[in-house]
């Protein structure tokens, strides 16, 4: 009886073969899921990993644009991005930081400095910034290569990179601004010349700066300074593409400004000579209207400071705020016992120009001894110590035989400091800014370059590049978190440093759509280049892109840019 | 103790259902329905036009299990859902239906405004997504692909990057 039944069961499937195929669309697999509301799909796909979402992209046109969406990118990019740091600040603004409260949320303050991507009005590609965020982490770009000079400049050329332009500044090219969307195009180039009674001379540029305060705008202002002692303010048009003059300081006798920093209406230069300088021009520049480019009334000068202990490498940096204005100056210091350390300074001023305070820190040096153990101290009489002799005690590393030589590069975003050292480490330090004390934390080294640090550079969020002298080590660190407690530097295990820095490789997959492959293996190929150098070991980056110059043995430069997104 | 308060529920295929009002009331919008309507809803039954008599039962089922949870904070801003696709065990065996069954359950407490149940069923439908290919996934809830094999394997060229943590 039951061999006949599936006898039975066996002639109906035969008979059933023929229709079985229109069948079974019709009625045994019903695709469930495409009936489900958009709403409903898409709360489904937020409980899938992103490699699982990912997948999904692939099934069907329909599945394509829910699994695409920004709502759902927005809360990857919150979760991996954003949610890992707001656990490891400590005490957040006061914020309560429960793990209830570490939730995604759209509400502003839960976006730290990410916050800009999220404001209202504000159209953000999410799915753009995932990736952008994701290549910086795992340190994957692809990389191409302009010469940008045939020949030796001296001074060596300057190089700016501010919202994907270029700035270079170089006695015989002048000004020149670069878009980088793409290939690179020069957008605007502006010769530097003085006018005396006799002859138009051009001056050597020795520094420059690029106002970031002017993002919303579209104009940018840039400052140079040059050689003579003088330096010069112009602005870039990015709608008509077009380089004007501001205003030209007259050269002085202190010597060559060999740093300048510029956030309007304020100018830092710092000279040869050791002479730190705050200008503050009358009111903010008029970038706006190019054609009365002679208007611009001189800045008056605001103070002005001589040092003798402020040794390059230096860092210039201004932070305005509503309620107050901070102009410093980082420098290499030489100490006694250890080497060289970083010292700063920095001036408090009002919105209006009126110095409120001069305040100095240099760095608790680790494997300093009882004998100096408040040395550091000592040197500036307003150098506010909070416990010197307790961090001394509780030092959990001490380096004995830690001779520091001077450091090849400083930078300086608040609040790190980063020096670049020969030896391969860097040096990170936090400063602490408040209103009664300016301090700077014990440094702290990190290893991972494999060569001689020739250049570092801090940027927001902690992020920082640094490049060997040769050029072809470029490593992406994650500052925060590095410098926050001795407790949790405690807790992370020696030998973390690897992990905080992403060795950046460049893109080589065969198979990964890239514009200009044979551009790409010529970098590569041009690695091996031992004549590479770095020049002064230069390098910047943005949101997007690290861009570095080297200089080639003929005397070329090019600039070798990292393109993360 | 007073005998717990009644109602009855119409499914769409004309079944009455007695419920408890406690435990019918895991559905936002029957919750809301009773406070408009009032004292009539003791007397007759409250139709439910989306939902039929087996879903319903289904539903019901969930709903006395959890009658005890905690209510659930209907704030997705806040976003307290938690992030991964874990299932308690009881609701795991409650979920093992068939595919029509589970999309009817998922429609339902979207319907009735169950969030806790509606979750659990998009997390069921995740975790069937979840390690799977392309194919498989298509041959799971039988997706008809509207791809060409250029543009498929365009998209996944587009976003390889994703894949390489």
């Amino acid at each position: 009886m039951s061999k006949r039944a599936r006898d039975d069961d066996d002639d109906h499937h035969h008979h059933e073969e023929s229709h079985s195929h229109q069948k079974r669309m019709r009625l045994t697999f019903h695709d469930h899921l495409s009936t489900l509301s958009d709403e409903l799909i898409l709360r489904t796909l937020s409980y899938l990993p992103l490699s699982d979402r990912i997948t999904c992209l692939r099934l069907s046109h329909r599945l394509q644009s829910l699994a695409d969406d920004p709502q759902l990118w927005k809360a990857a990019y919150y979760s991996r991005f954003v949610r890992p740091r707001a656990s490891r600040i400590p005490g957040l603004r006061g914020h309560d930081t429960s793990v209830k409260a570490l939730h995604y949320s759209s509400k502003l303050s839960k976006w730290l400095e990410d916050d800009h991507l999220v404001r209202r009005g504000k159209k953000t590609n999410w799915k753009r910034q995932y990736k952008l965020r994701h290549n910086w982490s795992i340190g994957s770009c692809n990389v191409s290569q302009t010469t940008v000079a045939e020949q030796a400049s001296i001074p060596p050329l300057l190089v700016r990179l501010y919202e994907n332009i270029i700035f270079t500044a170089d006695s015989t090219e002048g000004l020149r601004v670069l878009s980088m969307n793409g290939e690179p195009i020069i957008l605007a180039t502006l010769p530097f010349t003085v006018e005396t009674k006799s002859q138009a001379l051009s001056p050597k540029p020795t520094s420059l700066a690029v106002d970031a305060s002017t993002s919303d705008g579209n104009a940018i202002g840039v400052a140079v300074g040059f050689a003579n002692g003088g330096f010069g303010v112009y602005k870039f048009d990015k709608r008509k593409s077009a380089l004007a003059l501001l205003y030209q300081h007259a050269p002085s006798s202190n010597g060559t400004v060999s740093a300048i920093a510029y956030v309007s209406p304020y100018i830092l230069t710092m000279t040869e000579a050791q002479l730190l300088s705050l200008y503050m021009f009358p009111h903010t520049p008029p970038y706006r209207s190019l054609s009365d480019k002679h208007t611009v009334v001189a800045p008056h000068l605001v103070s002005s400071l001589k040092s003798h202990t402020a040794w390059p490498p230096l860092s210039l940096s201004i932070r305005a705020s509503s309620a107050s204005v901070s102009a410093s100056i980082a420098y290499a210091m030489p100490t006694y016992l250890d080497g060289w350390s970083v010292g700063m300074q920095e001036m408090l001023l009002t919105p209006e120009g009126r110095v409120m305070e001069s305040r100095l820190a240099s760095a608790e040096t680790q494997g300093f001894h009882s004998l100096s153990t408040d040395s550091g101290g000592s040197r500036s009489p307003s150098w506010n110590s909070r416990a010197p002799s307790s961090s001394v005690r509780n030092r959990p590393y001490v380096e004995t035989s830690d001779y520091r030589s001077r450091p090849t590069s400083l930078s300086y975003t608040h609040p790190y400091l980063l020096a670049a050292h020969a030896d391969n480490t860097l040096t990170v330090y936090l400063v602490t800014s408040t209103a009664r004390e300016l301090a700077i934390g014990p440094g702290r080294r990190l290893w991972g370059h494999t060569s001689s640090v020739a250049s570092a550079h801090v940027g927001d969020r902690g992020k920082a590049v640094s490049v060997s002298k040769r050029g072809n080590e470029l490593r992406v660190w994650e500052l925060e978190g590095v410098t926050i407690s001795q407790a949790s530097r405690r807790r992370s295990a020696i030998g973390a440093d690897a992990e905080r820095s992403i060795q950046v490789r460049p893109e080589t997959k065969a198979d990964s759509a890239r514009k200009a492959p044979q551009q790409v293996t010529e970098v590569q190929s041009r690695y091996k280049d031992e004549d590479m150098v770095v020049t002064k070991g230069w390098v910047a980056f943005d949101e997007e892109k690290v861009v570095v110059l080297r200089e080639e043995q003929k005397g070329a430069q090019a600039l070798v840019v990292y393109d993360f997104t | 103790m007073s005998a717990p308060s009644m109602i009855k529920l119409q499914s769409s295929d004309a079944a009455e259902i007695t419920v408890e009002r406690e435990i019918a009331e895991r559905s936002v919008l029957i919750k809301n329905m009773m406070e408009d309507v009032g004292e009539q809803a003791f007397s007759e039954a409250i139709p439910i036009p989306n939902v039929n008599e087996a879903v319903l039962n289904k539903v019901i089922e969930w709903c006395t299990h959890h009658r005890a949870d905690p209510p659930s904070t209907n704030d997705d801003d806040s976003d307290s859902r938690k992030k991964t696709t874990d299932i308690e065990e009881w609701d795991q065996k409650f979920m093992q239906v068939d595919q029509e069954m589970l999309f009817e359950i998922i429609l339902a407490a979207n319907y009735l405004d169950i969030k806790p149940l509606l979750d659990v069923g998009c997390k069921t439908v995740a975790n069937m997504i979840k390690g799977k290919s392309p194919e498989e996934i298509r041959k799971t809830f039988n997706i008809q692909n509207d791809f060409t094999p250029e543009e498929e394997d365009q998209i996944r060229r587009e976003n390889e990057w994703a894949e390489d943590r």
